[in-house]
């Protein structure tokens, strides 16, 4: 697993976040700057009141909306940026796919708190059987919240399906459908690059979480268009050997 | 119905064209690369010889001796005060009518219809917003490049077809 | 409804009369200048107005690409009537000799295709193309700049128009 690289980007990014308005606000007693009135740096802004996103409750953001168009901006730039210097169809997805595994790692955090600290509520319209634990054992329970809580808490709605892999060669293969991803929405690939699928990056979440979770799985996505859903896509979830031989012998304890 | 979508971009570069009804003559596409950039240049000039309205009050000394045109080069207002001047934005032919649509970034939007044709401001917003959704969002939209949306056809194809 | 200007056009490309008319007619300067971008129109070009010279010359070669690009959309036989900017409507005829007749006006104008062919019919054969004085090309404006033409013109667009 890549994971060590991919911990120290993602700790650097959050200490330059935080450290800004932190800097900022401790400057007053120490320098006396001559002139005090307007903050002359730019980048992160602070309220006056200093509450910034992080002095906020968790739960309050809870039902924000965020502007698609603005995702779609900033989504549209991810991936020009993942694109400089690759080598190929399968490396930028690759980085895109590392964009979105810090994100589900973080994600899962968010997620446990929220389902936890109002299950009693949300639970009676949601899929999952009983009330979740803190975390899930088996990949059953794992999917589901993947399928269930996870795409709504990123797109408001759950997934469109889940399965299990057919074939007896591949029992660690599990796919997870989209019709009409949010990221797809407003990108047309290029013919030459017909492979691509840029919800690369939502795999990358899936990832995230399962890795959060202590499940070892590679994760890609594919185009699987329809005449009604032309942007349909299929998420294939590999879980590796030794979640496999975990989950046998946790199911011989009947541990669910 | 017919009409043709062109977006051009600032400098009279034809980016997207594409014919959803027959109804115009077909031209090959040279000669269509040669019409967005004439027109181009027409849509610069028109704007130009917008009609210059000398201002009353600045003009009175001076008007009164003939044969001098001094008053029109240092005070004048346009027709429509208040707005800005353009260049053409809508034509009428015999058969056609031809809607041109600058944004602010000055890509123009022309549009062919039928003389019939009702609510080609509508039709025009709309390819706009698909512009704008389908296009400008595409991480794979090269600016200024000729646009290669499949996700902007099949929307402009499905909502058209729907109107009809 | 004013009109601002009038321009006809040869079959040579070139502008053999114009004339422009300046709204606000309430203020003492209007008839003046009017009457000095009347006696420019009516001596013949290149005179006195230079910047008005060039306008000629720029409402030609709009009016006669837009010509090009609609007999090329929409056949030989089309032709274009009018378009539109935010500030001015300009009208188009051409007369089967090629002669061009081109009137700018406000937006709020109805079509003056009629008009255009009016002034065509009863103004400019009946004064300039009957006149036995004129010549049959009229470099320079020369023979469109009579008395007769000039004044019904004046009237025609001042009361039927207005």
């Amino acid at each position: 697993m890549a994971a060590p690289p991919r911990h120290v980007s993602m700790l650097s990014i959050s200490n330059s976040n935080t450290g800004a308005p932190q800097s900022a606000s401790s400057d007053k007693p120490q320098t006396p700057q001559p002139s005090p009135s307007p903050q002359p740096t730019s980048g992160l802004r602070v309220p006056s009141n200093r509450k910034t996103i992080y002095d906020r409750h968790l739960n309050r953001s809870r039902n924000a909306e965020l502007s698609r168009a603005s995702f779609a901006y900033l989504f549209a730039e991810m991936v020009t940026y993942a694109q400089r210097r690759v080598t190929g169809i399968q490396d930028l997805e690759k980085r895109l796919n590392e964009q979105g595994y810090p994100l589900g790692l973080r994600l899962l955090d968010l997620l446990f708190y929220r389902s936890t600290s109002t299950s009693s509520s949300a639970l009676s319209s949601s899929s999952t059987s009983s009330s979740p634990p803190n975390r899930p054992l088996r990949i059953l329970p794992l999917l589901h919240l993947i399928h269930g809580p996870l795409w709504r808490l990123l797109f408001q709605r759950s997934a469109d399906a889940l399965e299990h892999s057919v074939s007896p060669d591949t029992p660690n293969e599990y796919m997870i459908t989209d019709n009409d991803p949010l990221v797809n929405t407003y990108i047309s690939v290029p013919r030459e690059m017909n492979m691509l699928n840029c919800a690369a990056f939502i795999a990358g979440i899936i990832e995230g979480v399962c890795d959060g979770c202590g499940f070892e799985a590679k994760v890609s996505a594919h185009n699987q268009p329809t005449e009604m859903w032309p942007s349909r896509t299929v998420f294939l979830l590999r879980f590796g050997d030794s979640v496999m031989e975990r989950e046998k012998v946790l199911e011989r304890n009947g541990v669910k | 119905m017919c009409a043709h979508p062109n977006p051009t971009d600032r400098a009279g570069g034809l980016i997207y064209q594409r014919e959803f009804q027959a109804g115009l003559r077909k031209l090959s596409t040279n000669d269509y690369l040669v019409l967005a950039g004439t027109f181009h240049g027409v849509h610069a000039i028109t704007r130009s010889i917008t009609p210059k309205l000398p201002l009353a009050p600045s003009t009175s000394p001076v008007a009164s001796s003939p044969g001098t045109t001094a008053p029109a080069t240092s005070g004048y207002s346009y027709p429509n005060p208040g707005v800005p001047a353009t260049g053409l934005e809508f034509l009428e032919t015999d058969k056609f009518h031809l809607t041109c649509f600058q944004t602010l970034t000055g890509t123009k939007f022309l549009l062919f219809t039928d003389p019939l044709t009702g609510n080609v401001d509508t039709i025009m917003n709309k390819i706009y917003e698909l512009y704008a959704d389908y296009v400008m969002k595409n991480p794979f939209y090269q600016l200024e490049m000729p646009v290669r949306c499949e996700a902007f056809d099949r929307h402009l194809g499905a909502w058209l077809r729907g109107r009809t | 409804m004013p009109v601002y200007s009038f321009y006809i056009f040869d079959r040579h490309a070139e502008c053999i009369y114009k004339r422009r008319w300046l709204p606000r007619p309430t203020s003492i300067a209007g008839k003046p200048s009017r009457a000095t971008d009347a006696q420019a129109g009516s001596t013949g070009l290149g005179q006195t107005v230079k910047a008005g010279d060039d306008d000629a010359k720029l409402v030609f070669g709009t009016v006669f690409s837009l010509r090009n690009m609609v007999r090329k959309l929409g056949g030989e036989e089309d032709n274009f009537v009018s378009f539109t900017t935010s500030q001015y409507k300009l009208h188009y005829y051409e007369t089967p000799t090629n002669i061009k007749f081109v009137m700018l006006t406000d937006l709020k104008s109805p079509s003056m295709r009629i008009a255009l062919q009016q002034i065509y019919i009863n103004l400019f054969v009946e004064y300039v193309v009957k006149n036995p004085l004129s010549p049959v090309e009229h470099p320079g404006g020369v023979g469109v700049n009579n008395e007769l033409f000039e004044e019904s013109l004046e009237q025609f667009v001042t009361r039927v128009l207005a």
